[in-house]
Formats: structure tokens, sequence, C-alpha cells
């Protein structure tokens, strides 16, 4: 066996050292690469834009900490950009850790950067709620019906915003950040139902399966993995400049940071998958020689 | 015979006739809206206790590891040590018992015993499980990757168009191939397979509801 077979059976060890080195050097050092927008991206930046300050978008933390790296900066730009063009934020979780860690952690966290919001007037956290699409058609027709308190324990018929939006039906979007099916049950049940505008923020391993969805009309965009997190972050910030402060932060971990990551690890597979294929080739010449 | 059979295919039909025909019928209809509306509570209700299922079934699943010392017998001990400390903190912190001011943060900003093994412990946790994932798909894309055939050739075109199309450096050159795979091929496939899977959970439905399956019910067809 040739020097270049021997590569077939390369330890898989190195591959692991190269993609933790891959993954690990660039969150020391940031390399900034351009963000190029996409259309599925800017369609829901757009649509945002057209809504005034008494508008409502319903946004739905249905993912948890297994997919936070991706989805975390998508609820976050969603929010600076709601709360920067002041469009009121009803929040709510139908994923089990979505609502105690996700939800919680992130609003309290952006809200912090507007320190003239109001909550229960701007913006209310609703919490979790198990049950699934069954919770999804109440809160459709009304929020309290499925959360009849919000999650710090306040009856919703105290709070300003709810008072005026009776279910998610009533508001003008409704943005569903999600892992595995959740996406798919906002368009199949509330868009199909209601014709509430539906727009899905969710992991790259998903976002195929929802370019269906999108291409037939039933959701206005559709923001994939961490490529699109990045687009939306990039949007809000060329667009509310006091934002950049926010995302300037070192400490943040953006998902503008995490594609220089992402850019690294791709072209690390892609080498593996260039030479596994030039030992396939050299091993089996060897063999037939 | 009745209380066995007939009644819960009787129950059964009502109880998905009901949100069918509410579906269609968005502003009218007061009644069925009334009686789809609860029946959609119980359900909420339901798979609450669906909860409690899954509880004593990892309980017993793992007692069983536990007690014959099986491979890995310390790691079900873990587990179910783990699902005590957030169960009983959860509930307790909901039920606002022992001081707890419930489940999230106390009003002093620190955690409640139960945010803080969810904060610092299972958040952690599940996001190291997900991110050792890179290192396997890694390992994996540069052993399954070959061009061996005609399929498996296409196959790696294609993932190596959209992993280029989804980086910053590619992405001028292979984006808007990305773009058009994900729409045109990708999308067509993924129409075919959504519409196959929602046409097939749809017979099945019709046949629960029409009372041909009754195997959850525990019963043959004939029966």
């Amino acid at each position: 066996m040739s020097n270049l077979a021997k590569l077939t059976s390369i330890d898989r060890r190195w591959i692991f050292l190269l993609i933790g080195l891959g993954t690990l050097i660039p969150v020391l050092l940031p390399i900034g690469f351009p963000v190029r927008v996409t259309a599925p991206v800017k369609q829901i930046f757009d649509k945002i834009e057209t809504f005034g300050p008494n508008d409502v978008i319903v946004l739905s933390y249905d993912y948890g900490p297994t997919t936070g790296a991706e989805n975390d900066p998508m609820t976050d730009a969603i929010l600076r950009h709601c709360f920067s063009h002041d469009i009121k934020v009803i929040a709510l979780a139908l994923y089990p850790l979505g609502g105690l860690t996700s939800l919680t952690a992130s609003i309290d966290r952006i809200a912090a950067e507007y320190p003239n919001l109001q909550y229960g007037v701007d913006y209310v956290n609703l919490g979790y709620k198990d049950g699934g699409q069954a919770t999804m058609k109440l809160l459709a027709e009304d929020f309290s019906g499925a959360f009849p308190n919000d999650t710090h324990g306040t009856p919703l018929s105290e709070l300003p915003l709810m008072q005026r939006v009776k279910g998610a039906r009533n508001a003008q979007l409704a943005i569903s950040v999600a892992t595995g099916i959740f996406g798919e049950w906002w368009a199949n049940l509330i868009n199909a139902q209601y014709g509430l505008p539906v727009a899905v923020g969710c992991t790259a391993v998903s976002a195929p399966k929802y370019y269906a969805y999108l291409e037939a009309g039933q959701m206005i965009g559709l923001i994939g993995g961490l490529k699109g997190a990045s687009e939306y972050e990039q949007l809000v910030k060329d667009n509310y400049p006091a934002t950049r402060e926010a995302y300037a932060n070192p400490m943040l971990q953006t998902a503008s940071k995490g594609m220089d990551v992402q850019t690294i690890d791709h072209l690390i597979i892609i080498a593996f998958i260039v030479i596994g294929n030039i030992a396939y080739f050299a091993d089996r010449r060897a063999k037939r020689a | 015979m009745f209380l066995k059979v007939r009644l819960p295919i009787m129950l059964t039909f009502f109880a998905g006739l009901i949100p069918i025909v509410a579906f269609f019928f968005v502003d009218g209809t007061p009644v069925v809206k009334k009686l789809s509306n609860s029946l959609e509570q119980d359900m909420v209700i339901v798979s609450g206790f669906a909860l409690l299922l899954g509880v004593v079934n990892v309980v017993q699943g793992n007692v069983r590891k536990i007690e014959p010392r099986e491979k890995g017998w310390f790691y079900a001990i873990v587990l179910l040590a783990g699902m005590a400390f957030m169960g009983l903190f959860g509930a307790a912190g909901a039920m606002r018992l022992f001081g707890l001011p419930g489940i999230g943060m106390m009003p002093d900003g620190r955690p409640t015993p139960f945010q803080w093994g969810s904060l610092y412990m299972f958040t952690p946790l599940q996001a190291t499980m997900f991110a050792l994932l890179a290192f396997y798909i890694a390992s994996a894309a540069f052993r399954a990757f070959r061009i061996r055939n005609l399929e498996a050739t296409i196959l790696l075109v294609a993932a190596v168009f959209v992993m280029l199309g989804r980086i910053p450096i590619g992405e001028p050159l292979f984006g808007p191939i990305t773009e058009w795979m994900m729409q045109v091929p990708n999308g067509a496939a993924q129409r075919g397979i959504i519409i196959g899977a929602a046409l097939g959970a749809a017979s099945l439905s019709l046949r629960v509801i029409l009372g041909i399956e009754r195997s959850y019910l525990g019963l043959d067809k004939n029966e």
C-alpha cells in the first residue's frame, strides 16, 4: 500500500484535532468574514420594517440549548430589530427548555439594552407550555386559553399588551425559532388556518425541509442556520447603528463570529473529502496493480 | 363489548371529527369551536400525564440496570439522581414550597435550585453533546463521501457546493448555486416527502376515526 493510499485509514483523532483547532482559533482570534444577505432572510427583515408601533409579533422559542449556538443569535437579532423599531413582542416557548433558559435569559438580556421598554406594554414573556400542536391551536384563538398567566404569574388580563391582542391570529407576524418540527406546525396550523404570516428561523440541518414551505408561500421568510442568523445580524447592524455597540462586545458570541468557525471547519471538511478521494483512488490503483 | 369497544370507538370518532370540522370554520359555528377548544385543552393536560408515564419508564429501565450491576450501571444512578434533583426542586418551585419563589430566578437575581441545575448542568451538557456532532460529521464525511458511483458522486458534489455556498469565501460563486439547489431539486424532493407523509398521516387518522384501525385499543381488526 502506497503512502497516499494509507490515508484512507487515517486515525480519526487527527480529524478531531484539526476540527478542534479550526473551532478554537477563530473563536479566540476572530477573522470577520464579510456577510452577504440572501433573499429568504431579507424578506423577514423587510416585513418587520413595514410594521408600526401598534403592531405585534409573536416570537416562539421552539428550541433548547442543543441548538442554542445557531438559534440564540436569531432570537437576539429579531428582538433587537423589534425593540429598535418599536414593535411589540409576545414571546413564548413550545419547547421545554426554550421557556426556562433560552426565552427568559434572552428576553431579559436584550430588553435591558432598551431602558425605555416597559414589560407588559412593549413585550411579554408567556413562558413555556406543554402540548405542542394543541397549545398552538389554543393560543391562536386566545392566548389565555393556553397561558392563563405570564411567566411571572401575572394574569394576562392585567397586562396592557395582552388586553389588546386576544390570540396569535390577531398579531401581525409569528416567528418560530425552531429545532425539529415546530416551524412546520406554525406553517401548517397557524398560517394555513388563520392566514397569519409565519417566518421560521431554523438550524442548518432543518433548513432544506423548510424551503418547500417557503416556495409554497406558507412562510414569508427563512433564517437558515448560523449563516441566516449572521445575515439577520448584519441587517440589524446596518439599519440600526445603535445596535452595533451591543454586537461589538467581545464577550458576546454572535452568529457573525460563529461564521468564522463555520468557514474554517467547512474548509477543513472539504479538504479531508478531497484527501479521502485521492487516497481512495490511489488505493484502488495499487490494488489493481 | 360496548364499554370495551364501541364506546371508545364512538369517543374517538367524535374527538377526531370535531377538530376537523372546526378547522374549516374558523369564525363560525361557535359550538363546534368551543368543543374543539375544550378538546385541545384536554389534550394539553393529557400530554402532561404522558410526562409522568415517561418518568415511570425511565425509573423502571434504570433500576433494572442498577440491580444486576449491568455495564454502565453507575451512569444510571447519575441519571436517576439528576432526575430526582430536577424533579423535586421543579415540583417544589412550581408549588412555591420551602420558600421557593418558582423555578426561574429569585427576586435577588440568584437562580432557584431548579434554574441552577438547568443553567449550569443541563444546558452545558446538552450543548456539549450536540457540539460533539461536528467532530463526528467531519470524520463521517471523510469516510463516506467517496466517488464510488454516480449516485455517490452527485451526493458529494451537492454537499461540497452547499458547504462552500454557506461560507463567505465560497458564497460569491457557490451561493446562487446553493440557493437554486435548495429551492428547486431539494424543494421538489421535500414537497414530495411532505405530501406523502401528510397523506399517510391523513389516511391513518381516518382509519382510527372510522374505527377501522383498532390496534390502539389492543384489538385486532375483526374484534
